[in-house]
């Protein structure tokens, strides 16, 4: 419980034995559906599959009641056991959460435990009432209770994941990232006119990696009155004329930070992440001075 | 050094990470040999340091949060789930949870609710056939008698094991439905609980004033003990996790749940046991056609083992025990 930390959003900080803290995204009703539906459809498949396949093999052997004993066993087994088996074995997660890259940690982020695992998908009784009996067989769970804990709770857990002390996470794999490539001379040429003691502070640096990262993607007057605010003061610093663009300057001072002066071969760096790039900047090549 | 040098001397790295990790998420770590094993420690050990100095470092944002993403997709790869303790059950069964079971207030109130409402219902529905209408329904008693109409024949195997399958997927479902619903507070059970004592003990009340009476109570003798003792011990682990959330022993609710656990899920995990026998004895002794008297030394000896293990297993054993 000590790694607890004030929570903003869907993001849970965890820190490990090794006093590593980092962040795991969790996994909201609804993305945790879809998985489950797929589970569902598997149990269903596989039961039906191996019903007939018992039924044709013991069947002949008039040994059909022996096989019929072992399926409802399994029945009972996918009813009631077939997550707690697979999440005990698999590492937290179903076939269903595999497809889906979600995975069930323990509320602390270490892994579950064959009891966590076993108790919270027995629980699910109680998540998955009100249960729509379809036949006397066969039964429609709502899930509303266990929709309503996961609202209620700060980590979308239902009433088993509470009794269990455990959380649904996602585990999306990610390629790492490139650094935007910023190649277009007006660029270069400015960075190599900064001051060169001029050294950009942390926040700075945050916020330039996330400006540039997002400026394609923002209409070209919409960015000047983002640049503006940064930007301006920033001209004032280092005395550059007025009038220049800002987003120029802020591109200028992200080169300079993450590449270093236009001295170095840019063309070679294996950061570049597409070469048809440089042509963004087009627009502010008619406002630089 | 520039940002860009260092990614470009970490990248490689965290590839190499990536893909241990895809490698490890499909084989077993013994089929990926010491040396891969040994590699992914020390790129996790370095992805982490990135992370943690990934602010001194002046990472963008974005690789930041890919790093996030990537420690803690290796960190599930290093401490993964540890499956099941089998070895850690038997001592659990036999010494420490009759122990517990012994102490336990649920069970006697579960014990006491399930047997009063039985034993009330058996004397009503005994003594007047109004009663047992009223209880059972008119449906039922007729479909009891017709049941009961003929002493069990000899059935195949087939059909005993068919039969064995059917109590094995129903029974435990009942008893697993009743545990999970004790967490609504330790009163979500009751219902059924209650619901099925009414029933059986009805059933047994009233099956005693009919001509069948000889073909029922052959049937029902044998798994009696396993199957009702089961029954009670499934409310009564539904009540020890939901009286929990009430009774916290200075915990929050939810600690105090979640400590409740530890005894309730052995409790249910043996009452499913107890299912599982009395499904044997209930398709493969009940209606066989033995002498009454061997099937009721079967329950005489089922009822023997449970009172061995509830009372002699559950004696209160030394002051290390005491003082817990």
């Amino acid at each position: 419980m000590s790694a607890e930390r004030p929570q903003l959003d869907t993001r849970v900080l965890i820190v490990t034995p090794e006093n590593i803290a980092f962040e795991y995204r969790l996994a909201g009703p609804f993305q945790r559906l879809p998985a489950y539906l797929v589970d569902l459809v598997l149990r269903t498949l596989a039961l039906t599959v191996i019903a007939v396949a018992v039924v044709l093999a013991t069947g002949g052997a008039g040994m059909i009641g022996l096989g019929m004993a072992g399926w409802l066993a399994l029945w009972f087994v996918s009813d009631w056991l077939y997550g707690g088996l697979f999440e005990a074995l698999w590492n937290g997660q179903t076939p269903g959460k595999r497809l889906f890259r979600l995975r069930v940690l323990s509320a602390e982020g270490q892994p579950i435990n064959a009891m966590q695992a076993v108790l919270r998908n027995v629980l699910r009784a109680v998540d998955a009432q009100p249960v729509l009996p379809l036949s006397t067989e066969f039964a429609t769970g709502f899930h509303l209770i266990g929709l309503v804990a996961a609202a209620a709770s700060g980590r979308f857990q239902r009433l088993g994941d509470l009794a269990a002390g455990t959380m649904v996470v996602v585990e999306q794999p990610q390629r790492a990232p490139d650094l935007v490539r910023m190649d277009n001379q007006l660029v270069v040429n400015l960075a190599s006119r900064l001051p060169a003691d001029f050294v950009a502070s942390r926040s700075l640096t945050r916020t330039l990696a996330a400006y540039v990262q997002r400026r394609r993607q923002i209409p070209p007057r919409r960015l000047a009155e983002i640049a503006l605010h940064v930007g301006e003061p920033l001209r004032v610093r280092l005395g550059l004329p007025r009038g220049m663009s800002h987003d120029l300057l802020l591109c200028a001072l992200y080169f300079k930070t993450f590449f270093g002066t236009a001295s170095e071969p840019l063309a070679s760096s294996p950061f570049v992440s597409n070469g048809s790039s440089g042509e963004t900047l087009a627009g502010v090549g008619r406002e630089a001075p | 050094m520039k940002v860009a040098e260092l990614l470009e001397q970490r990248r490689a790295n965290w590839r190499e990470l990536e893909e241990l990790c895809r490698l490890m998420e499909h084989r077993t770590k013994r089929a990926l040999g010491p040396a891969k094993v040994l590699r992914f420690a020390a790129l996790y050990r370095g992805a982490c340091a990135d992370l943690a100095l990934a602010d001194a470092y002046q990472l963008p944002p974005n690789t930041v949060r890919y790093l996030h993403q990537l420690v803690g997709r290796a960190h599930n790869q290093l401490y993964p789930s540890r499956g099941f303790q089998v070895r850690r059950w038997g001592e659990e069964l036999l010494f420490e949870l009759p122990q517990r079971l012994f102490r336990d207030g649920c069970l006697r109130l579960a014990f006491l609710l399930f047997w009063g409402v039985f034993g009330l219902t058996a004397l009503l529905a005994g003594s007047r056939r109004d009663l047992a209408e009223a209880l059972l329904g008119e449906e039922q008693m007729q479909l009891m008698e017709q049941m009961y109409e003929t002493p069990p024949e000899s059935q195949s195997v087939n059909e005993r094991a068919f039969m064995l399958g059917f109590y094995i997927r129903h029974n435990p479902s009942i008893g697993l439905q009743c545990f999970a619903s004790g967490l609504l507070l330790g009163i979500g059970g009751l219902p059924t609980l209650i619901s099925n004592a009414a029933v059986l003990g009805a059933t047994f009340g009233y099956m005693a004033t009919v001509p069948q009476r000889d073909n029922f109570y052959t049937f029902v003798t044998a798994h009696g003990p396993f199957e009702l003792t089961a029954v009670v011990l499934a409310a009564a682990a539904g009540m020890r996790m939901g009286f929990s959330l009430i009774q916290t022993n200075g915990w929050t609710r939810l600690a105090s749940l979640r400590r409740s656990m530890h005894e309730a899920v052995p409790m249910v995990s043996l009452a499913v046991l107890l299912f599982g026998l009395a499904a044997f004895i209930e398709a493969f002794i009940s209606p066989a056609p033995i002498p009454y008297a061997a099937k009721a030394a079967v329950a005489v000896i089922s009822s023997g083992m449970l009172l061995f293990y509830f009372v002699l297993l559950g004696q209160p054993r030394g002051e290390s025990h005491a003082a817990r």
